[in-house]
């Protein structure tokens, strides 16, 4: 037995693939969960302008979007190994396809997934964290689009080109997670704005930012997907 | 492109002379400097002695805004040339600038103790340079994890430029999420001429000699990449010169078909 641990580690110590990404894995998440959890990390979540009195609700969004963002990833991560297996990605480059409209694609199936997932997160979140669906409902639409369009056109992007490196599952969201932290905490701030009964008013510049995101990254993902995915 | 040629052109041609001549003004350059901050430059009036940390901390960010901006330019030279020179001048530039952003952090954290009273705050600009640096420490583990090391090269010149177009999102959205947070601007300039003109020669120089630093660090490593693609590339070659009957030898014996092979 303890041979066998002694093989593990040894290889690991020659190999270095486990032991390096989960660190700076485990680096990201305290990163997130401190940032994204003020109250936790030992100064006072800061409430939107004209909400009074909504750390809790802070807190409550931050919840929302972590675990969206972790679902997430176990998605797009499928979703791009999904090519690899059986060399379905060759078959797909010699189709006469542009690796733009291919990048388009998939982002598009992410898109879709990312939709179905919050059809069952969101009701969730309204059971378990006891709130009235018609606080959430018509304003966190815009927000899931804003955050879907990003979040789908990145984990496509990251997605595809983890598939190329060693050790791909711990890889895609430790680059995922520092790229898409604009749209997460956009995201948080708007729904927590929704929570407080605020409405998406007070945080609307927010949308402006997420709307920046949602432009630039596909734009970049279509020209330099062609890179990513060609032998 | 031209303009693309024609600097590696001259990096070709200047490389050594610069290696040379850097390497000796550095250390020299530093040592003065060190000088300068420790007896020269006056002590700050609120902050007292661990002011002078500054002059470390703020060019090292500097230095390493740059980088990242070589990273970028590098990374799609790359993508359009396929020139190998362009990816080590992108790899080098992002090694350097994680170092130099990894200075910055430790040394603002060094700062931030006694002027903070903490080490690290989720201050909207130490968060951006945090994100950055996971950002460019990715763009590394991605090239260092590839299968295969061309590969590699062309999905961290993806990493490049997506990261960089990113940085300043990162900015905005951790400036707003956190508010505002007045007492943890750093060094409020005020207008530079408030400031004792000992500070501020001290404050260019600095940023010239991490410059040079930048510079050389940056050369030598494009060298010493070279210099390994030049040696895979010899050892290949050699391996073709000794047996030049049969290429399937770089393949492994499981794939040639020598006497070996046949009695497995």
């Amino acid at each position: 037995m303890v041979l066998l641990a002694g093989k593990d580690l040894r290889s690991e110590l020659r190999g270095r693939e486990i032991l390096p990404p989960m660190l700076i894995f485990g680096f990201i998440l305290v990163f997130l969960f401190t940032i994204n959890f003020p109250a936790a990390a030992g100064r006072a979540p800061i409430p939107p302008p004209s909400a009074g009195g909504i750390g809790s609700r802070t807190i409550a969004a931050a919840f929302l979007w972590v675990s969206l963002l972790f679902a997430g990833v176990l998605g797009f991560s499928r979703n791009a190994s999904m090519e690899r297996e059986g060399s379905r990605m060759e078959g797909l480059l010699l189709a006469p396809v542009d690796p733009a409209a291919l990048f388009a694609g998939k982002a598009l199936a992410n898109f879709c997934y990312l939709w179905i997932l919050e059809l069952v997160i969101f009701p969730a979140f309204v059971l378990f964290f006891d709130v009235a669906p018609s606080t959430l409902l018509p304003g966190i639409l815009p927000v899931a689009l804003a955050a879907n369009v990003g979040l789908a056109s990145a984990g496509t992007l990251v997605g595809a080109a983890s598939q190329y490196v060693r050790a791909r599952e711990l890889i895609l969201p430790l680059l995922l997670f520092p790229i898409v932290l604009p749209l997460v905490l956009g995201a948080e701030r708007l729904t927590a704005s929704l929570l407080a009964g605020a409405g998406l008013g007070p945080q609307s510049q927010w949308f402006m930012l997420m709307g920046t995101f949602d432009l630039a990254i596909p734009a970049v993902g279509a020209v330099v997907f062609e890179y990513v995915v060609n032998e | 492109m031209t303009i693309a040629k024609t600097f590696l052109a001259w990096l070709d041609r200047s490389q050594e002379s610069i290696v040379r001549n850097l390497s000796l003004l550095v250390p020299l350059g530093g040592l003065i400097g060190l000088g300068a901050i420790f007896f020269w430059v006056p002590t700050d009036a609120k902050q007292g002695v661990v002011q002078r940390i500054f002059y470390i901390h703020v060019p090292a960010a500097l230095v390493a805004y740059v980088a990242f901006g070589m990273v970028l330019l590098g990374s799609i030279a790359y993508l359009k040339t396929h020139n190998r020179r362009w990816d080590s001048f992108a790899h080098a530039s992002a090694e350097v600038g994680v170092l130099f952003t990894g200075a910055c952090i430790v040394a603002g954290m060094l700062w931030g103790r006694p002027e903070w009273g903490t080490y690290w705050a989720w201050d909207p600009r130490l968060t951006t340079t945090f994100v950055m640096l996971m950002i460019y420490v990715g763009y590394l583990l991605f090239r260092a994890m590839a299968t295969d090391p061309t590969r590699g090269a062309r999905l961290a010149a993806v990493i490049g430029i997506v990261g960089f177009v990113n940085v300043p999102l990162v900015h905005y959205s951790v400036d707003w999420w956190n508010g505002l947070h007045p007492n943890m601007r750093l060094i409020n300039f005020n207008g530079p001429q408030s400031l004792p003109w000992q500070m501020m020669v001290t404050f260019a120089y600095m940023v010239a000699v991490f410059a040079g630093l930048f510079i050389l660090l940056m050369m030598l490593r494009m060298r010493l990449e070279n210099a390994q693609i030049a040696l895979a590339e010899a050892e290949e070659a050699e391996a073709e010169a000794a047996h030049p009957a049969s290429p399937a030898v770089r393949s492994g014996p499981a794939a040639s078909p020598s006497p070996m092979g046949a009695t497995q």
